[in-house]
């Protein structure tokens, strides 16, 4: 199988998720006990405004049609109107993305400029102090709750020393840079900075553990390998053994374990949002929930559930080309 | 509280506002002045206060030896406040917290806080410069003015609109857009509007602009909106432009408090401007005759505001206004103290001192509309007996509650309406903390053993969980009674709390009520009058009737 | 199932590692406390003392300013005092906000999480397994099918979709009477344990995928072994074969993702108690969620359950690295954090 035909296998299976994920998001809503009449209508409003209100909100159709209408609008990127605030679902779920998108990337960016060296210290200098001190903070790493260790950074770091924000976000990293670029100020990417910083660490800790942990265990596997011998052997130098050949096939297998945990990372960064009052997706669900503000509810998970199926199928495509026995297999 | 009384009689007359308030205290002055404070308990400890569903008779009979003891009330006010003494001994509620609106403020601001959580940016005297940031706990839901429910969406949009009446800071009704507010007749009043009144967009406003935004609240032909505010015009059928500068409001019945709701509410737009515009525009963007006009949009983030230099009260003093949101009350605070932010709201008490603390800033605190209180419907056993239902008033330490839970930023209640209000009962204090009363109480009731649990939503009043596990430790801590604590989410609680049913509703849950027409029915008769939208407490024949003749009576306009 | 070999190859490695060591002494510290925690609590972790609310740890004794107001005439007077908050021995690591000790609801909350962790996984281990053997057993059409269902599962984050199921179907709870209260032993203690029923099908339900894929891994690997063959030309019924010799043959793999599952679980719950989802007003992370408010104030209502998670889950992820290492059965690490 060409890589082409295989990612189009990838493809067509991701379409059928994101069919699969759309179709339980609309299921949940019926699922649910309670109205969703009961988000919009007054605490004292009488059956008769009840009763209006569901026919505006086309909850008197059929469930089918109410399901067709719903997929058909959908694949013309109409996630119908928020019920509370009368605007496009579509405009309110999208203009959170960038917020978690940002805190995403810093987070992986922090992760993998830390994790990797740690690592490859660690296996390098094996029951050396440098070896215990990366596997200890990768053991606690991946087992400390993200909202505690962000609460206990806003306590150490903001509350009792100043350094950092308590939370929130001022302004979005994209006007910070057209800041920089048409007026040449900083001030606003360094604002910027100075507030995802936190939020980046929490969300970022657990990853920077875990590859950390990938990476040493996997270097030392590696190294114990027959070709590892044969090169040094063969009087490689052995910075070249170590990173050219090692590392590079160590990373193989933790492309697909990361791929893997790309749930966790949307599930921390839900968390890290509500501790950081983080204006992305994540808080936006937790709100949208809390007032069954369904059309909201609804794109946020589909959005949610896409992004995912369509990281995953760029970790596959990175994985085949890293590995090209997959392809095969 | 009985020393102060004169007092607070005094500010009670002026916020009643009018004649017949004072008329209504003179009707119901003299008598009960030697009531003992949170005493009440004359009906239980006769010992019989009897099941209100199985035995509502031998209840009217109690009933008779306490409210027949005064005389007969002479007007509205008085009605109201027999009410809130029926309701006080008669316990329907475990009477909690009124809630202060605490805001944290830039020292340099001269501001004084409303009673009906409402900042008027207007009347805001600013530090150097003429900008201010305010900072709520969300965002609007939208602009459209007629088209939400919540605090915050009001502070957004009534920045840019006014109504036809106001209120002051301490509440009272004055002029808006009207200068002149007469009864014509029965259901019929007539307002007379101000002249050269212009709205953003440099039209005049016209008679016809006021009818039309009245008729869009209460009438779902008009302007294309099903709107969630009818009720806040309750009674109000509508109304007609009869000459150019007058309006003509009509009711079902006397409506006696129709001024207090045009204070309140029903925000003035242009009949063109909206008729002309989608849903979705009219929700991005405001054309009011407000102090200030929109010059930004960011959903979700900020409206940024100018001064309106047409302003028919002189352009205010406030030059730049945004408004923002952060949903952490630590965020907000370290925004104030940050200077990033001029007035923040809802300041937690374990808050309270960082703003003190620092130089800049201070807190502002003022007794707002809300009353939180626990339900407990009256159909339900072991609730269905007015013992009970006391018992659970003695079992609590309120005073304890509010100086450690609320630290203090909070008032005790004990009756529904709220100090200050049309046809609060001064002669009524809260319960006494008195655990032997409660449990000889729930012993009388025949409800001993009884286990009992406390639905409350959580995050949604200030401490609602900590304070209902308070109230349910403080019953379970009684010999003969067990209670505990159950998480509801807000809107799976208000589901059930709307139906329309009272027996879909819980036995006993907290929840809170908001009223901002400073009059005691619109608490009472949704919540405590039989066919009340959300009521728990029915078929007391007293209650009824008292809010009946007050309803019949008009108010002090 | 489990040999004597893989007994040998488990003692061996605990005595070999530190970390397998300090790994099962965690576990069954936190064990025996969560079992225990009526007998080991010094007070009653839901009685309230409303005065001596927020008192510091022992050592942490302060004098500091108080903001308060007065209601007089219906005007709100701010008030500012001086007082001093003294620790005591009673509460030694403190009192929360309604005055309740901090040492005996961290204690009880072992409790939650762990009864959460292990009921959870196992109802994530009967359905996952029971799916995966299936698909992998009968393969082809079938397998497809059934995968993909289960990767819609899987394409949901399982902390967000745990939030949308438990905002949306409620919170209920369920009662198990405590032995030892039952039994006398400790009066006046709080007569139940609290179980977060919900919480524990949602966080099985997220779950469970893990479990079906690593099954069906093993169940593929199987089906063409020669015993599996033989079984089958003998006329062994399928459900015959799944339960003798294709099971048996996945438990290893099953039992370090349940370990790790565990662990994994217990973040969930905790981080579904922090958020309000949860239902338990007994557990760690709901504390948590109640003592951030008052970080400012009142550090330690926040740190204390922390500390305990954290060295919970330290302690169930080096027993999985212990299991994982002595019995090698060869598969990735599963979801494991929040």
């Amino acid at each position: 199988m060409s890589l082409g035909r295989f990612l189009i296998k990838r493809t067509v299976h991701g379409v059928f998720v994101v069919w699969g994920v759309v179709t339980v998001v609309f299921g949940l809503r019926f699922l649910t006990p309670g109205s969703p009449v009961n988000a919009v209508a007054p605490l004292d409003a009488s059956q008769e405004l009840r009763q209006r209100i569901a026919r505006d909100l086309g909850l008197n159709k059929p469930l089918y049609e109410q399901y067709f209408d719903y997929l058909f609008s959908l694949l013309q990127g109409d996630m119908g109107y928020s019920y509370l605030r009368g605007i496009e679902a579509s405009t309110l779920v999208l203009g959170r993305v960038p917020a978690t998108v940002e805190l995403a990337v810093a987070a992986s960016f922090i992760a993998v400029v830390l994790s990797i060296p740690l690592g490859v210290i660690a296996a390098n200098r094996r029951h050396e102090p440098a070896d215990y001190g990366a596997t200890l903070f990768s053991l606690v790493g991946i087992s400390t709750p993200n909202f505690w260790l962000g609460i206990m950074l806003i306590l150490v770091l903001s509350v009792q020393f100043g350094l950092f924000p308590t939370s929130g976000r001022p302004l979005g990293l994209y006007p910070a840079l057209a800041l920089l670029v048409t007026e040449g100020a900083p001030g606003g990417l360094l604002r910027w900075l100075h507030h995802i910083f936190l939020p980046a660490v929490t969300l970022g800790t657990y990853f920077t553990a875990l590859i950390t942990r990938l990476t040493r265990s996997g270097m030392l596997d590696e190294l114990g390998k027959s070709y590892v011998r044969a090169a040094r052997a063969k009087g490689l130098p052995e910075a070249l053994v170590r990173y050219r050949h090692a590392l590079r096939n160590t990373l193989v297998p933790i492309v697909t374990v990361v791929g893997l945990q790309l749930g966790t990372l949307i599930g921390g960064a839900v968390i890290t949002e509500a501790v950081f009052s983080w204006p992305g997706l994540g808080s936006f669900l937790i709100r949208s929930i809390n007032v069954r503000d369904w059309p909201l509810i609804q794109g946020s998970l589909v959005v949610i559930g896409v992004s995912f199926v369509l990281v995953n199928i760029v970790v596959d495509a990175l994985y085949a080309y890293l590995d090209p026995q997959v392809v095969t297999e | 509280m009985p020393d102060d009384e004169a007092l607070d009689r005094r500010s009670f007359v002026k916020l009643a506002g009018g004649a017949a308030a004072s008329a209504a205290l003179a009707g119901c002055g003299g008598d009960g002045e030697d009531t003992p404070e949170g005493d009440g308990g004359d009906t239980a400890t006769d010992g019989d206060g009897g099941d209100t569903a199985t035995d509502a008779i031998d209840e009217t009979d109690t009933v008779e030896e306490t409210a027949t003891d005064r005389p007969e009330p002479e007007d509205r006010e008085g009605y109201l406040q027999r009410a809130n003494l029926l309701l006080h001994e008669r316990a329907p509620w475990v009477f909690l917290n009124r809630q202060f609106s605490v805001y944290g403020q830039n020292s340099d601001l001269d501001w004084d806080a409303r009673r009906d959580e409402l900042i008027a940016a207007a009347d805001i005297g600013p530090g150097d410069d003429g900008s201010v940031t305010i900072t709520q706990g969300q965002m609007d839901s939208g602009l459209d003015p007629h088209d939400h429910r919540e605090t915050p969406t009001d502070n957004i949009v009534t920045q840019a609109h006014d109504g036809v009446l106001n209120r002051n800071a301490s509440g009272e009704v004055i002029e808006g857009l009207a200068t002149e507010y007469e009864r014509l007749e029965e259901g019929l009043v007539e307002f007379t509007l101000r002249d050269g009144v212009t709205f953003h967009n440099g039209d005049d406003l016209a008679a016809s602009d006021v009818a039309f935004s009245v008729n869009r609240i209460v009438d779902p032909e008009v302007g294309d909106l099903e709107s969630p505010q009818s009720d806040q015009l309750a009674g109000v059928t509508g109304a007609e432009a009869t000459e150019d500068l007058t309006v003509e409001v009509s009711s079902d019945g006397i409506n006696p408090i129709v001024f207090q709701e045009f204070a309140s509410y029903c925000d003035v737009v242009q009949e063109d401007w909206i008729t002309e515009r989608e849903a979705s525009e009219i929700n991005t963007d405001m054309n009011g005759t407000g102090p200030f006009r929109v010059t930004e949009y960011e959903s979700d983030v900020r409206v940024e505001y100018e001064a309106f230099e047409d302003y028919w009260d002189g352009e205010p003093e406030v030059t730049e206004l945004t408004m923002n949101a952060a949903s952490e009350a630590s965020t907000r605070v370290s925004r104030l103290l940050a200077d990033e932010s001029d007035i923040v709201v809802n300041v937690p008490p374990e808050e309270v001192q960082r703003v003190q603390d620092d130089d800049t800033t201070e807190v502002e605190a003022v007794p707002s509309t809300r009353v939180i209180f626990n339900a407990m419907r009256y159909d339900a056993e072991p609730f269905s007996s007015q013992q009970f239902r006391q018992a659970m008033n003695y079992a609590i330490d309120l005073d304890s509650i509010i100086e450690n839970v609320l630290a203090g930023f909070a008032a005790p209640t004990g009756q529904p309406t709220l100090e200050g209000f049309v046809g609060y009962n001064p002669d009524v204090g809260p319960y006494d903390h008195d655990p032997d009363t409660a449990e000889q109480l729930v012993e009388e009731s025949g409800h001993a053993g009884a286990d009992i649990t406390l639905e409350t939503p959580v995050g949604r009043y200030l401490k609602d969980l900590e304070i209902a596990q308070a109230v349910a430790e403080y019953i379970d801590d009684l010999e003969n009674v067990s209670c505990s604590v159950e998480q509801r989410e807000f809107e799976s609680l208000v589901g059930e709390l709307t139906t329309g049913n009272i027996e879909d509703k819980p036995p006993f849950y907290l929840i809170g009520w908001g009223n901002t027409t400073f009059d005691a029915t619109q608490t009472i008769i949704p919540l405590l009058t039989t066919g009340g939208a959300l009521t728990s407490y029915e078929e007391d024949e007293d209650v009824d009737s008292a809010i009946e003749q007050a309803q019949s009576l008009p108010g002090g306009e | 199932m489990i040999s004597p070999r893989t007994l040998r190859n488990l003692r061996s490695e605990l005595r070999r590692s530190a970390l397998a060591k300090l790994g099962v002494t965690l576990v069954v510290g936190i064990f025996l406390m969560a079992v225990f925690a009526p007998v080991l609590a010094p007070h009653d972790p839901t009685d309230q003392n409303l005065n001596d609310s927020q008192l510091p740890p022992l050592g942490f004794s302060t004098t500091e300013n108080r903001t308060t107001s007065e209601f007089v005439d219906g005007e709100v007077t701010i008030v500012e005092e001086e007082v001093t908050v003294n620790a005591t021995a009673e509460h030694p690591l403190g009192t929360d906000s309604l005055g309740r000790d901090v040492l005996s609801r961290t204690i009880y909350g072992a409790r939650t999480s762990l009864l959460v962790g292990v009921i959870g996984a196992l109802l994530a281990v009967l359905v996952g397994v029971t799916y995966g053997l299936v698909a992998g057993y009968y393969s082809g059409r079938v397998d497809d099918g059934l995968m993909r269902a289960a990767d819609v599962m899987l394409a949901f984050p399982s902390l967000v979709l745990a939030i949308a199921l438990i905002g949306l179907w409620g919170r209920a709870a369920i009662r198990i009477p405590d032995p030892f209260v039952a039994a006398g032993i400790t009066p006046g203690m709080p007569p139940d344990i609290v179980l977060p029923g919900t919480v524990v099908l949602v966080v099985a339900l997220v779950n469970w995928g893990w479990f079906a894929r690593v099954a069906r891994g093993e169940a593929l690997s199987l089906r063409s072994q020669e015993y599996v063959t033989a079984a089958r030309s003998m006329g062994a019924g399928d459900a015959f074969i799944i339960r003798t010799h294709v099971f048996p043959n996945s438990v290893t793999p099953i039992l370090v993702l349940a370990t790790i599952q565990v662990a994994a679980i217990i973040l969930l719950e905790s981080a579904l108690s922090f958020l309000g989802f949860s239902g338990a007003t007994l557990s760690w992370g709901f504390d948590i969620a109640q003592g951030r408010q008052y970080l400012s104030s009142s550090w330690w209502i926040a740190t204390m359950p922390g500390i305990a998670i954290v060295l919970a889950v330290v302690g169930i992820n080096l027993v999985g690295d212990w299991l994982r290492d002595a019995l090698d059965p060869g598969i990735e690490q599963g979801e494991g954090g929040v």
